[in-house]
C-alpha cells in the first residue's frame, strides 16, 4: 500500500475515533435513560395514580350507597 | 415532516440534534488540523498535506451532511422559536458553508477566501452548539 494511501486512511480513522469518542462523552452526559423512557415512566405512574384515585371513588361510592340503604 | 422527524428520533428530538451538533464540532476541529497540514501551517512527519487536504475533504463532506440533518430537524420540529441568537448563527453557518462549497467546486477564482471561509464556518458552528448543545449539556 502507497504512503499517502496508509496516510489517507489513518486520518480517516482518527475522524472515526473523534466521532465515536463524541459520542461517548455526549451520551455519558445525557446518562443511561432517554427522554422518551422518562416520560413513558412519567406516563405510567399518572395512570397508576388516575386508577389508584378511581378506585378510592368506587370505595366511596360504594360506603355511601350502604350508608343511604341503612337509613 | 414533523412525525418523520418524531420517529426517526424515537421522540429524543433535542437529544439527537445535540449528539449530531456535537459530532459535527468535534470533527470540525480536526478539520482545522488536517488543513493546517495541508496548507502547509503544521508539518507532522507520519502526514504529508496531501492526504490531510483529501482526508479534509471527505470529513467536511461527513459534517455538511450532519449540519443539514440538524438543520432539517430544527426547522420542521422546533420552527423558528429557539431564540434568535441560535437562529442567526444557524443560518449564517449554512450560508457561509453554501458559500464555501461553490468556492470550492466552482467558483475557483475566489479560493484565496477558503480560510477565512473555513474560519467563519468553525466559529458560527460553535456558536451555534453553544447556543443548544452547549446549554442543554452544561
Amino acid at each position: 500500500m502507497r504512503t499517502q494511501t496508509r496516510q489517507l486512511i489513518g486520518s480517516l480513522l482518527v475522524a472515526a475515533v473523534i466521532v465515536a469518542v463524541t459520542i461517548a462523552v455526549v451520551t455519558a452526559k445525557f446518562g443511561p435513560t432517554s427522554a422518551a423512557e422518562l416520560e413513558a415512566l412519567k406516563e405510567r405512574q399518572e395512570q397508576r395514580l388516575e386508577q389508584q384515585e378511581e378506585r378510592l371513588e368506587e370505595q366511596e361510592e360504594r360506603l355511601g350507597d350502604r350508608e343511604d340503604r341503612r337509613n | 415532516m414533523e412525525d418523520l422527524v418524531e420517529r426517526l428520533a424515537r421522540g429524543n428530538i433535542t437529544e439527537v440534534k445535540v449528539m449530531l451538533m456535537s459530532v459535527a464540532l468535534a470533527l470540525a476541529g480536526y478539520q482545522l488540523v488536517l488543513i493546517s497540514v495541508g496548507y502547509g501551517k503544521l508539518r507532522p512527519r507520519f502526514l504529508d498535506p496531501g492526504p490531510a487536504s483529501q482526508a479534509h475533504r471527505a470529513s467536511g463532506d461527513a459534517i455538511v451532511v450532519l449540519l443539514v440533518v440538524v438543520a432539517v430537524m430544527c426547522l420542521s420540529y422546533f420552527g423558528l422559536e429557539e431564540g434568535a441568537f441560535h437562529a442567526v448563527t444557524g443560518a449564517s453557518l449554512l450560508a457561509v458553508l453554501a458559500v464555501k462549497i461553490v468556492v470550492l467546486r466552482w467558483w475557483h477564482a475566489a479560493g484565496r477566501f477558503l480560510p477565512v471561509l473555513g474560519i467563519t464556518v468553525f466559529l458560527l458552528l460553535a456558536a451555534t452548539w453553544l447556543s443548544t448543545a452547549g446549554a442543554f449539556l452544561a
